[in-house]
């Protein structure tokens, strides 16, 4: 703002006449609208507003409220449906596949973004392997399963070579449709995800700090407990409650690769909302309803992590 | 710098101690040989089902490289047409996402910035909403309020735009901020330009970077979306993979490796746009996504 103001002050010595009204009515109109200025911005914000609230608000909205309600009344009923040992079992095994998952992927994604962080000796292979990070974090879905059957499925090409060259056939011991086999396949985006999302928290670890350290006579092991870990771990945790929510949400990968095999969530929503299983809209709703609150509750502890990191993090 | 540098030198050099002084001597050669044999491995590992989904779609046992697999499979089908599907889809969901932000974000940073904190958050709440869940919520909701508009395939549309708006309103977001908006309009209106004259030849030429990695974000998401497509029942291009691949693995594995690749493309010439635009800033946005 002061430097609109001192720009419409420098001005008007120049050679125009015209502009100078203009200006001036600009700056004018800035220190006026302090009271406007709210209302122009609710009316500017309106078409995201509405758009928001029709396509994304109004379906949470009536999803929360219908899976609060059977036959037109209040009722409990089909949030404790949730508990019922199917539907236990689907979310006990979504959340195991979801921790498997970004637990390696985390440990490994760290492993990976400490080469790239503090390696910078062959250029041309840390910027092929930084790149190739990036997209495959957004990989998965349909092709990504369908990749993975021609690699390791029955007549895959890591199965046929591993066959061939020790008679070891892979595909009887490492099911893709099973438990094990998604997490596998989940790998493949969740440790780039990893490694992409701790890169600025490597970056912004000072080079001074293990000198500073070193230099008070630390051991490198005291410099990591008392100043690296301390700084580091919200990140660190942050990025896998993300791992976590992702791995939690995803349903193209896993139908594509198992279908009905295993028992997830996010397949079982897919089948009752296809009408595949008998439709009941408040039990569907409310499969719904549980899924967003876990993935809110990972995310929501990711935001106070993050608050808590921006201190340090610059 | 350099006397900071040189300080803690010359203490190591009092220190008799010398188990620290070593370690930054001797550790490189074991750390960089490290970093290679990671490196390596996550090459392997990232190319590993590329070159076999290529390999399995693209050859017959005993035959060589072969299309056969591929136009066997889609002989007959109306293939084009889903792909065409996808692709319009995607184009419109660009087209709407960036038509309907980058007026909104450019108003709100002039007019109101208070307002920005409210259009972020929310901007950040399909991340939480998973698509799977926000299909059956659109589901129950205009099945009650509207109930024709599921059934063209355009109603895809605007969940697309909802599904990709985390990413596209950060990076527009973070391509007006690189601007100061404010300044320029100041600047220029002070040099007799109308508004109308700033936006197109001032302020839009220099968000050319983030439009463009927007609309790459975008395309990208789309072109590979299933869940939504699949659920409301409309025939897209991954609909059609699927399907394919229930009893053509060959095929499916010949079109997941152009889709790959597609993506690949899209997404990896989206990272040299913003590499050019060269600012370590930008990379930890699109990071801390």
């Amino acid at each position: 703002m002061t430097i609109e103001l001192d720009k419409a002050a420098d001005r008007p010595e120049a050679v125009q006449t015209p502009p100078p009204s203009k200006t001036s009515r600009k700056t004018t109109h800035n220190t006026t609208r302090k009271a406007p200025g709210k209302l122009a911005g609710w009316l500017g914000a309106l078409p995201l507003l509405v758009f928001l609230s029709v396509f994304l608000i109004a379906p949470i909205a009536t999803n929360i409220f219908t899976s609060f309600r059977v036959d037109g009344q209040f009722s409990l009923e089909p949030m404790a449906k949730l508990f019922e040992p199917q539907y236990r079992d689907a979310f006990i095994q979504t959340i195991n596949l979801s921790l498997l998952t970004a637990a390696v992927g985390g440990v490994l994604g760290f492993i990976l973004a400490w080469a790239l962080a503090t390696g910078t000796k062959p250029a041309w292979l840390r910027n092929l392997v930084l790149s190739f990070s990036a997209v495959a974090s957004q990989m998965g879905g349909v092709a990504l399963a369908f990749a993975f059957i021609a690699t390791l499925g029955v007549q895959g090409l890591a199965t046929r070579i591993i066959l061939s060259l020790t008679g070891w056939n892979l595909s009887e011991n490492i099911q893709l449709a099973s438990f094990f086999g998604l997490a596998l396949v989940y790998l493949y985006f969740q440790v780039p995800l990893m490694a992409i999302l701790m890169l600025p928290a490597f970056g912004s670890l000072k080079k001074q700090w293990p000198e500073a350290a070193y230099s008070l006579g630390a051991s490198r092991f005291r410099y990591l407990a008392d100043v690296a870990l301390p700084i580091m771990w919200p990140p660190i945790v942050g990025a896998l409650l993300l791992l976590f929510a992702n791995s939690f949400s995803a349903y193209a990968t896993a139908y594509a690769l198992a279908g009905g095999r295993v028992n997830l969530v996010p397949i079982l929503i897919g089948f009752f909302i296809s009408g595949d299983v008998m439709a009941d809209e408040s039990f569907a709703a409310a499969l719904v309803t549980g899924m967003i609150v876990i993935v809110v509750a990972a995310m929501g502890l990711r935001t106070l992590l993050e608050r808590r990191t921006n201190k340090w993090l610059r | 710098m350099a006397a900071l540098e040189t300080a803690p030198e010359t203490l190591r050099e009092a220190r008799p101690k010398a188990a620290p002084r070593t370690k930054p001597a001797g550790a490189p050669k074991l750390q960089d040989t490290a970093r290679i044999i990671i490196f390596a491995a996550a090459l392997v590992m990232f190319f590993i089902p590329l070159v076999a989904s290529a390999a399995f779609g693209f050859t017959l046992p005993g035959k060589g490289f072969t299309l056969e697999p591929l136009t066997d499979a889609l002989a007959g089908t109306d293939f084009a047409a889903q792909l065409f599907t996808t692709l319009e889809l995607a184009v419109l969901s660009t087209l709407g996402s960036l038509v309907l932000l980058v007026p909104t974000l450019l108003f709100l940073h002039l007019k109101a910035p208070k307002m920005l904190r409210l259009t972020e958050w929310l901007s950040v709440v399909p991340y939480v909403v998973p698509a799977i869940a926000l299909v059956g919520g659109a589901n129950l909701f205009f099945r009650n309020v509207a109930p024709s508009f599921l059934v063209s395939t355009y109603s895809l549309v605007p969940f697309y735009m909802v599904l990709t708006l985390p990413l596209v309103y950060r990076s527009l977001d973070a391509g007006i901020r690189a601007l100061d908006v404010q300044t320029l309009f100041a600047a220029s209106a002070s040099l007799g330009a109308k508004p109308r004259q700033t936006l197109l030849h001032v302020v839009l030429p220099n968000m050319r970077a983030a439009l463009l990695g927007s609309a790459l974000l975008s395309c990208a998401m789309v072109l590979g979306e299933y869940a939504l497509a699949s659920l409301l029942l409309h025939s897209t291009f991954p609909v059609f993979m699927v399907q394919v691949g229930m009893n053509q693995p060959r095929a499916a594995a010949a079109l997941s490796f152009l889709t790959i690749l597609a993506t690949w493309l899209l997404l990896a010439s989206l990272s040299s746009v913003t590499a050019r635009r060269g600012t370590k800033k930008s990379t930890t946005k699109g990071g801390s996504r």
